[in-house]
């Protein structure tokens, strides 16, 4: 699902490598975490799938398509089968929650009819049926997230991108965050999730791939976040 | 495509950028006025010169008695015998379509009916009218040699190429013509960097709603397409106004003068050039939007 195959990125005006020759396979439906400290290029690696940067040399696939051959006219399909989730939310504050998941839909020609069908679905999936017509400013950060949650997720995406979904939020909201997103990979979907959070990497023991300075130190099934090498 | 969330959108943009928005049209409205004007004058300038061209004629004044011109001084009035070869020798040659005579009478009931002499037309007396030929060209830019030609000729006082007048009325209407033009460029200028700006400030304003759309895969087209209706709509905004400006221009301004101009200016034109300005509004708004999409709205 996701393949980079010895990924240089140098960005201009630095002359470490964000990423320095990293070759990893995703495969579909698994649920990875991408751990490692701030700057080791976690972020870096989640722009690269979405072609928001180019790699400098090495050959990336995203759903069965090689991201350098892909014309940036196509970009945007592209990105309609990757759902991506921030620390931030990023949510609307001037949309109420139903609004903010529609708006994924709406601004990628869905018609009303499909739109009306399958947003409340969505929200009852992440969990917060009963708060459609809530305002962002009036919910938790859980809540809030998972906002964003069922606006990554409302288009059925292939690939679910989290960037550190929990980082704004405490330990116990976090396992319910961590619940949204096991059912997410249950439907299917490709799950790449960069944290620092090691309760909940060790909680899940899924696949850990672990950064430093731009390399692939660890990459384990069933891992942890600590040093267990 | 979902119209109505375009135009949502276009709607939110403009309220946002009000003042910006109005500095657009008011200057869109200026510049398109004063491009029009200028097509305006180039138009009349252009169907007079035509006008003129045609009827233009090289006037062969005839000395008589006490004539202060170089030519006829210290000599008596020409004789009946030298207009009678003078005439035959400006018919005979190659360049000349036709030959008037105008008597002194004649010069004077012409003299007394044009509009610019009625102080003067008060005091001159038939006698003081001089007599002339009037040389109509077969092409009115042979008249240097013709004149050359006749120029020598026994009992001829001066002659007088109208054209030589009316360069004088071309060359001031053409220094109005460019200035109007000069204007215009430079309004367009000040229209294109305003739009430009308002563009900027309205993706700054809607960067979280941008950054979401192309996240979420949204086609370049429909994020870019609200900021370009909008620069669009104020564009045309300001072309209306530019429009009824040019209707008052044709109407206070071209109107006012028309006594004094053979060929008046049309509603045809004024519809054309009204068209030209606005095409060329909206193309600027559309171009300024998309050179601004490009560096501030990367996709």
């Amino acid at each position: 699902m996701i393949h980079f195959d010895n990924v240089t990125k140098v960005y201009a005006n630095q002359n470490r490598p964000a990423l320095d020759h990293v070759s990893v396979d995703v495969d579909k439906g698994e649920f990875v975490f991408l751990v490692g400290p701030s700057g080791s290029g976690k972020s870096t690696f989640l722009r690269l799938v979405l072609k928001e940067e180019r790699p400098n040399s090495g050959a990336i696939h995203v759903a069965g398509k090689d991201l350098a051959r892909l014309s940036n006219f196509k970009v945007p399909h592209l990105r309609r089968r990757i759902g991506c989730v921030f620390q931030d939310f990023r949510l609307l504050p001037n949309k109420n929650v139903y609004e903010n998941v529609a708006f994924a839909l709406e601004v990628i020609g869905k018609p009303r009819r499909f739109i009306r069908k399958v947003v409340p679905e969505v929200i009852e999936l992440v969990g917060l049926e009963g708060k459609a017509h809530r305002m962002p400013d009036e919910l938790s950060g859980g809540e809030q997230q998972r906002v964003a949650m069922a606006r990554a997720f409302v288009n059925r995406p292939m690939i679910l991108l989290a960037d550190e979904p929990t980082g704004n939020i405490d330990p116990a909201t976090s396992i319910g965050i961590m619940k949204v997103l096991d059912r997410i990979n249950r439907t299917g979907t490709t799950v790449l999730m960069a944290t620092h959070d090691a309760a909940i990497v060790d909680s899940m023991r899924k696949r850990v791939v672990e950064l430093e300075d731009g390399k692939i130190v660890r990459d384990q099934s069933r891992g942890v976040y600590g040093q267990a090498y | 495509m979902r119209a109505n969330f375009i135009f949502s959108e276009v709607w939110i943009g403009l309220r946002r950028n009000l003042t910006m928005t109005i500095a657009v049209i008011v200057t869109v409205a200026v510049g398109m006025a004063l491009l029009g004007v200028g097509l305006m004058i180039n138009s009349q300038v252009s169907s007079m010169t035509g006008y003129w061209t045609d009827k233009v004629e090289l006037s062969v004044y005839l000395c008589k008695k006490g004539s202060p011109f170089e030519a006829c001084r210290d000599k008596s009035a020409i004789s009946q015998e030298q207009k009678v070869a003078l005439e035959g020798t400006i018919r005979e040659m190659p360049e000349v379509e036709s030959v008037v005579f105008e008597d002194a009478a004649k010069a004077y009931e012409n003299f007394t009916t044009s509009d610019s002499n009625r102080t003067l037309a008060a005091i001159v007396k038939v006698e003081d009218m001089p007599e002339s030929f009037r040389v109509k060209l077969r092409d009115p830019d042979t008249a240097a040699a013709v004149t050359e030609r006749i120029e020598g000729q026994a009992g001829v006082s001066n002659i007088i190429n109208e054209r030589d007048l009316l360069d004088n009325y071309f060359g001031f209407m053409g220094k109005l013509q460019y200035m109007a033009l000069g204007v215009a460029f430079l309004m367009v200028c000040a229209a294109t960097l305003l739009i430009g700006n308002t563009v900027r400030l309205s993706a700054y304003n809607r960067r979280r709603e941008t950054g979401i759309m192309r996240l979420v895969g949204a086609s370049n087209v429909y994020i870019q397409l609200p900021f370009v209706l909008e620069g669009v709509i104020a564009g045309l905004i300001g072309g209306v106004f530019a429009a009824v400006l040019l209707i008052i221009t044709k109407i206070m301004i071209f109107e006012g003068i028309q006594v004094y101009m053979p060929s008046p200016l049309g509603w045809d034109t004024v519809a054309a050039v009204i068209t030209g300005t606005m095409a060329v509004g909206v193309l600027i708004c559309i171009l300024a939007s998309f050179i601004t999409l490009r560096r501030y709205l990367r996709v």
